[in-house]
């Protein structure tokens, strides 16, 4: 087979240009760290890569959201507590205004200690977060939600929250309302509420009863009419009697429909009490209701403690409504740090994938180095003997 | 005696003439193109004495080139397609690296900007962080109007590039041309084979099939005929025809290769035209340059329109409607320059879900009859409507509306999304403006005994959400139904607490028990909800759906998708150039050690033809001496 001297030449050359650029990729492989200049080094990975990151960013971004979610939700946690020991202190207060032999000068005196509690428990109301967000106004974070017109403490703010993504797929709620906290608090019993009229003349004072059997239990207004100390009837809305009762004495409970009712003293002929559904009352217009009651000189005993023992029970479900939203924050705070923590563990998973993908293997990259320069300078020296032959160099 | 003389004459003077050859091929070991020349000897035709048939010496008969056709059609055919994949690679590398860094590429630049919206939903009424969005906002438009200028570089690249191998394919065959003429005149006057011109011819084409794939027939009288294409003729014998770059009929800056034939009449020959430089520009334009301008302005509109969409259905800082956020450039609709009629064509997007990467044309094929073709596939697209205003043509995601006269023939271009990314801006002025509130609310009738309580309620979809005050009334327990303000049913379904509600666009998520008959009525929201970051939910929730391409990709993916694309593409090349680079090595080898000058076997020849030169020499002084001898033997 016959070879023409260029092809020897060309050959050589064009071979020797080939190692040097293989051997410069290599190079520079090693010295920037990564395979992945381009997509056309591997379109494949490349794309992965890209996908990869763009997890990792994303779950970065939630480990920051939960950070603002946490500080948010002490705040709220913080404020409850804070609102929590007001109503506690208030309690106390109701507790020992609930004394027969007390003045009337004496439980003024209690009803302005409880007015100071009432706009403490206004104020923690009104309570704003780091950036200047009210805590309980739901999304209407610029509105002042509780207003305390006269007697009356209405709530102005939003009646949904906001939300903030803590995960993936995890958005919680970044707040409770004050509607939810401090406004809609279940009445009386939570089924049903009892009160004497005011124009009752006896010694009679109805307590907040129980529901012993759900079953028979009608929701309806039902009204306790004493026609004398040991008689009365019970007639609900529409003015069926649902029960007579006539050998009534101080102590004695009243059952009808599956509800019972302790009644202490005794009650005058005319005296009614009424039992109606329960629906919701504010833990501000509770201790309103104290604080009127103390401040009325005209109130009988009888009449105080009936109020009052209702209102303690009322101060008792806003303590446990309180609680109750409490223990939902603290399971939110709990699974924003568990989500955090999943997080972590996954951007260390991402970064070592994407590390796998479009890093350098320098173990592989070194071998390749070198059998690269052995190659380039065997072709070298290959190419300085042979272009040596000639047969030109004979003929001298 | 001159018999002896004049053979061995006969022998110096070839010998000589065959160290010429031997002289010029060793003079020529490095030239490239080269063909090694033989000196071809002849025997002298013999003379008849009684004794026998006696030769008289030896010519040269001819000297030709060791050549063979198939072999330098070979390497011509392999040199095309290197340098086909080659330019495509490197113009396709250009864009593949404009694209391609994972740190500062479009799919990390749209979760920077989703990243954003995250941080303004934490605290809405924050004007820091809501600034800084406005500032992730300009980042992303800017980052694509500089795609888009970098795009028009390579582009404008590229169209010199074709130009610029035009010219230098017509300097080439006008060159073969005359060598051509030189040739077939050398040939017809001497009966011999002009080598040197020869070698100059196929140098010439060598060089040709850098630029463009050509096909050669030798013709008898020594020219040689070449073809480009599927046949058309760049040079017939001594004649040579032009190539011209000729504008686009849609857009005056694209070059389409055109033929210029007898009378100055231009043909366009771009479809025919494959391998070279010129082939690979034409193609690499073509499959990777404009459907990467498309793509990337199909992202364009992407996050314009969702964005802008959820503006519109969310409430800003200062509770009013929010207003669009990016601009994006319009859809390309350009005439033909060879229409007659006056007619113009309008065209809008409606529909980003089918919005696809693709280009149109559009033609009156007959009086009043329209078809719309994709410009890649040549296939034919359906379409509705009558292209009036009132009725305008809609297909692929576009409303087309022809306004003036058509004549039949007429055709427009049409470029749903190349030009949204050089329009990208920001339009939003203040921070306050980004609306992230929604701008519906659900409350709850005073008179409902049931707990149900209003979770959220946010346009989920902007693109169908019909604005207006809704009624959802529970019919039992766990069933309710939506109306509209006129009584209509837009929608029923099974109620669980906590899975949202959803109606024309709308979605309300209610927790708790409803009771029946409970309603809740669905309005507009008041402006007092600057904490509400509903909105910004929404939108975030579809910039990550797949809202694109039918419903099949999200952004993320439209953008990830055409960085692996140009990956492919570039590697593809990468790897067929250094196939073809192979190849054409082996080829030029094969040729070369047909066609090549081996100095060893020159030196040889010369040692052969001195030392025959000097026999000859010294025949002549045997002749000289054998004659000096007969002169004085007859002197006496």
């Amino acid at each position: 087979m016959r070879i023409a001297t260029i092809t020897f030449q060309t050959n050589a050359t064009s071979q020797m240009n080939n190692l040097q650029a293989d051997l410069a990729k290599t190079q520079n492989d090693l010295a920037t760290g990564t395979r992945l200049h381009s997509a056309a080094d591997d379109p494949a990975a490349m794309s992965q890569v890209n996908t990869l990151n763009v997890q990792m960013s994303a779950s970065t971004q939630y480990v920051t959201n939960g950070n603002y979610a946490t500080s948010t939700l002490q705040l709220e946690e913080q404020a409850m507590s804070d609102a929590t020991n007001t109503l506690q202190s208030a309690r106390d207060l109701a507790v020992e205004a609930n004394n027969p032999a007390l003045s009337a000068s004496q439980r003024a005196d209690i009803a302005a200690q409880l007015q100071q509690q009432l706009q403490d428990l206004i104020s923690i109301g009104n309570r704003v977060d780091g950036s200047g967000n009210q805590i309980f106004a739901g999304t209407a974070s610029n509105t002042v939600p509780f207003s305390q017109n006269g007697t009356t403490v209405n709530y102005l703010g939003a009646t949904q929250t906001s939300q903030i993504q803590i995960g993936p797929n995890q958005r919680i709620s970044s707040g409770d309302t004050g509607a939810s906290v401090f406004m809609n608090i279940p009445a009386g019993n939570g089924t049903f509420t009892t009160s004497g009229a005011a124009t009752n003349t006896g010694t009679g004072s109805i307590g907040v009863g129980t529901v012993s059997n759900t079953a028979a239990w009608v929701p309806d207004t039902y009204t306790i009419a004493f026609t004398s100390p040991t008689d009365y009837t019970v007639t609900n809305s529409t003015g069926t009697v649902v029960s007579t009762v006539t050998n009534f004495k101080d102590g004695d409970s009243i059952s009808f429909n599956g509800v019972q009712i302790p009644m202490t003293g005794t009650p005058a002929a005319g005296d009614t009490f009424t039992v109606a559904k329960a629906g919701n009352a504010s833990a501000f217009s509770t201790l309103q209701s104290i604080i009127t009651t103390l401040s009325d000189p005209t109130l009988s005993n009888a009449q105080i403690s009936s109020q009052i023992g209702g209102a303690l029970q009322q101060i008792d479900n806003a303590i446990s409504n309180m609680s109750n939203v409490s223990a939902s924050v603290g399971a939110r705070l709990n699974s924003i740090t568990s989500s955090q923590g999943a997080a972590q563990a996954l951007q260390t998973n991402l970064t070592t994938a994407v590390s796998q993908l479009s890093d350098t293997d320098y173990a592989a990259a070194i071998t390749k180095l070198n059998t690269e320069e052995v190659s380039l300078q065997a072709a070298q020296q290959s190419y300085a003997s042979i272009s040596q032959l000639s047969l030109f160099k004979f003929l001298q | 005696m001159s018999d002896l003389f004049s053979s061995s004459v006969s022998g110096l003077l070839a010998f000589q003439r065959a160290l010429d050859v031997t002289s010029n091929n060793i003079s020529n070991v490095a030239t490239p193109g080269y063909t090694k020349e033989n000196a071809n000897f002849t025997e002298r035709p013999g003379q008849a004495y009684s004794s026998g048939y006696i030769g008289s010496g030896t010519d040269i008969q001819s000297v030709t080139r060791s050549y063979d056709e198939l072999l330098a059609g070979q390497v011509r055919s392999s040199q095309s397609s290197f340098s086909n994949f080659d330019t495509y690679a490197t113009q396709a590398a250009n864009i593949d690296n404009m694209l391609s860094d994972p740190k500062t590429g479009l799919t990390v630049s749209l979760q920077n900007f989703i990243n954003a919206y995250q941080t303004v939903a934490n605290s809405p009424s924050t004007t820091a962080q809501r600034q800084a969005l406005l500032s992730q906002a300009t980042a992303i438009s800017q980052q694509m109007q500089n795609y888009n200028t970098q795009l028009q570089t390579y582009a404008g690249g590229i169209e010199q590039g074709i130009s610029s191998a035009i010219t230098q394919i017509n300097t080439l065959t006008d060159g073969i041309a005359k060598l051509n003429q030189q040739i077939a005149s050398g040939l017809a006057s001497t009966g011999q084979t002009p080598n040197q011109l020869m070698d100059q011819r196929d140098q010439m084409l060598d060089q040709l099939s850098q630029y463009v794939s050509v096909s050669t027939a030798t013709q008898a009288d020594g020219s040689m005929n070449v073809y480009v294409g599927t046949g058309q003729p760049l040079v017939i014998g001594a004649t040579s025809q032009q190539l011209q770059a000729t504008p686009n009929q849609y857009d005056a800056s694209e070059n389409q290769v055109s033929i210029v034939g007898g009378g100055g009449l231009t043909t366009d020959i771009t479809s025919t035209i494959t391998g070279g430089q010129l082939g690979g520009l034409l193609s690499v334009r073509s499959q990777v340059l404009r459907p990467a301008e498309n793509t990337l302005g199909q992202f364009s509109v992407g996050l314009a329109t969702l964005v802008n969409q959820a503006q519109g259905a969310g409430l800003d800082l200062t509770g009013t409607a929010g207003k669009p956020m990016f601009s994006v450039g319009g859809v390309l609709s350009s005439s033909s320059r060879s229409n007659t009629g006056t007619a113009s064509v309008a065209t809008t997007r409606t529909n980003l879900g089918s919005l696809t990467s693709d280009d149109y044309i559009l033609r009156q094929t007959s009086a009043g009859t329209w078809t719309l073709t994709d410009e890649m596939t040549n296939q034919p697209v359906t379409m509705t409507g009558t292209g009036t205003a009132a009725d305008p043509f809609m297909a692929a995601g576009l409303s087309m509306v022809v306004s003036g006269t058509a004549s039949v023939g007429d055709s427009y271009e049409i470029r749903p999304t190349a030009g949204a990314s050089a329009g990208m801006n920001v339009l939003l002025t203040s921070p306050a403006q980004i609306a992230v509130a929604s701008s519906i609310q659900t409350t709850g009738v005073g008179a409902n005994t049931g707990t149900g309580v209003v979770k959220s309620s946010v346009v989920s979809d902007p693109s169908v959400w019909v604005p207006g005050v809704y009624t959802i009334s529970f019919t039992s327990a766990n069933a309710y139904q939506v109306k509209d303000a006129s009584n209509n049913v837009v929608g029923t379904g099974n109620y669980t607490s906590g899975t949202p509600i959803t109606f024309n666009g709308a979605s309300v998520t209610l927790t708790g028990s409803p009771a029946t008959g409970d309603t809740f009525t669905v309005g507009a929201a008041g402006a007092s909800n600057t904490g509400d970051n509903s909105n910004a939910f929404a939108l975030i929730d579809s910039l990550n759906a797949a809202k694109m391409n039918g419903g099949t990709t999200s952004l993320s993916s439209v953008a990830n998708n055409l960085v692996s694309q140009i990956g492919v593409q570039t590697q593809q090349a990468q790897s067929n150039a250094s196939a073809q680079k192979a190849v054409n090595a082996s080829a030029t080898d094969s040729r070369n050690n047909l066609s090549g000058v081996n100095l060893d076997e020159e030196a040889a020849k010369m040692v052969q033809y001195q030392q025959a030169y000097s026999a000859c020499a010294q025949l002549i002084q045997a002749s000289n001496t054998m004659f000096n001898t007969l002169i004085s033997a007859i002197k006496g």
